[in-house]
């Protein structure tokens, strides 16, 4: 049958960003923004979101793809693929080795080439590894609209399951992270049955800078910490900001850990295991990042 | 103009220009229409097929100017001007290509629905790595589900595949082809 299970809906191809900001602040409230599609589509054809007037941001992407360096920033456009970033000089730099455990972990090889950095985020589901790895390195995020733009820190971007902390006229542009120091360095880590096209029982991302064996500082990250969306597992990073990196101390964390966290059970996994694999591969993840500013991978 | 409101008709045609296998298409599509739909329906490359159509299975992947996409999730509108590449056009009329025939050789292909994808995604990991490890292959190929379980047997049917190209012997006369 031809057209099978896909609903009727308009498309709207932007010229440029301001006309695509244009039309947000028109129509914003109907609008659905399509960047990558590999999330938009998939709940579009399974009937989850009706579509009424889609923005295809796609055109934009001469704009608003790039990786780059600028005033001690690293800048990523939002309309930069998955498959892009890893390309880009970061997965080249020690201190952020963390995308390259991004790439391997997400999705597969035709999904990293469409899925979007901006997409990722505006997504706003718990197991969005590339805003869970984001959050370590202290994103933020540029919200442009007709009337102006503004900076949103990453981790107050999130509201809900599928709720963004957006007006319906704006759209995300950009996200920035300040350039991290020479001893620091950042992992992702996912564990699920299989490796490919993983979603994960859990995703973990950290952060980390040493001052010999001292962590100068932490920022870690989980799909959730209970919440239903990405967050950062603030008391555990305060616990071990300060303290000698070893075993133990990460051992002693784990009982922080515990307490901050709540974890869902579902058909996937019960809490209690859940809650165990975030405190394994936190440890994973920092003793990895201990191992790759000490020179190895 | 400016301070004017953006008028949006309702579902109008779209004529878009398509190079799929070395030609040139003008087909009309709906906004809602995907890529496969236009492949499969109004152009007749039966060999993308629709196993999951949200992008899990990878048995209706493309190559899209060199880049690996699903083409259930990429709109019509989208791959306007752009370059396609599905399993027909992998080699010229009357011939196979040395994957296709590495497939066969190793016996890589049991029921069939999914290895068009599954010959395209080697054709994309041959363009990017020319001598692909296991690893390689393994993470290349992680997308493309196999409900007959062909898994081990893609992996040899890539070496051979990487063995004939090596030789130099990239497109095969059916007559040369068994079965």
């Amino acid at each position: 049958m031809r057209g099978w299970g896909i609903q009727r809906f308009n498309v709207y191809i932007p010229s440029s960003l301001e006309d695509a900001l244009k039309v947000l602040s028109e129509k914003g409230s109907e609008v659905t923004l399509l960047a990558g599609g590999t999330d938009v589509l998939v709940l579009a054809r399974t009937n989850i979101v009706k579509l009424k007037l889609v923005l295809d941001l796609w055109p934009l992407r001469k704009e608003l793809s790039y990786v780059k360096k600028e005033d001690g920033y690293i800048k990523i456009g939002a309309l930069t693929t998955i498959d892009e970033i890893y390309n880009s000089f970061l997965t080249k730099d020690r201190r952020y080795y963390g995308f390259h455990d991004l790439y391997w972990n997400f999705g597969t090889p035709y999904l990293r080439n469409l899925a979007t950095a901006g997409g990722n985020i505006g997504t706003a589901h718990p197991l969005s590894d590339l805003s869970i790895l984001l959050l370590t390195l202290g994103a933020e995020v540029k919200l442009t609209s007709i009337s102006g733009e503004r900076w949103v820190p990453l981790e107050k971007m999130f509201l809900d399951i599928r709720r963004l902390n957006r007006r319906p006229d704006e759209m995300i542009t950009e996200i920035r992270f300040r350039e991290t120091p020479e001893n620091s360095s950042t992992a992702l880590m996912k564990l699920d049955r299989r490796k490919g096209h993983a979603m994960g029982y859990i995703v973990t991302a950290a952060y980390m800078a040493l001052e010999g064996d001292t962590i100068a500082n932490v920022r870690i990250a989980f799909d959730s910490t209970g919440k239903p969306y990405p967050g950062r597992a603030y008391k555990t990073e305060e616990f071990l900001r300060g303290k000698e990196l070893s075993l133990e101390t990460i051992r002693e964390a784990y009982n922080v850990l515990e307490k901050e966290m709540t974890r869902i059970s579902d058909y996937r996994a019960p809490a209690e295991y859940r809650v165990d694999l975030s405190k394994v591969l936190m440890k994973r993840c920092l003793l990895l990042i201990k191992s790759r500013i000490e020179g190895g991978v | 103009m400016a301070g004017s409101e953006t008028v949006i008709q309702e579902y109008p045609d779209i004529a878009i220009r398509l190079n799929v296998n070395g030609r040139d298409y003008v087909v009309t599509v709906k906004p809602y229409e995907r890529l496969i739909d236009v492949l499969r329906y109004k152009l007749g490359f039966t060999s993308v097929k629709e196993g999951c159509g949200r992008g899990e299975c990878g048995a209706c992947v493309v190559l899209m100017d060199g880049k690996l996409v699903p083409s259930c999730l990429v709109l019509a509108i989208r791959a306007n001007g752009s370059k396609i590449v599905t399993l027909e056009g992998l080699a010229p009329e009357g011939k196979l290509h040395a994957i296709q025939k590495a497939f066969l050789d190793t016996l890589g292909v049991q029921c069939g629905f999914c290895f068009p994808g599954v010959i395209i995604a080697t054709k994309y990991l041959l363009d990017r790595v020319s001598d692909p490890s296991d690893e390689d292959i393994k993470n290349y190929l992680e997308g493309q589900l196999c409900r007959c379980g062909s898994y081990l047997r893609f992996i040899k049917a890539v070496k051979l595949a990487v063995k004939y190209i090596k030789e130099g012997k990239i497109y095969f006369d059916l007559k040369e082809v068994k079965g």
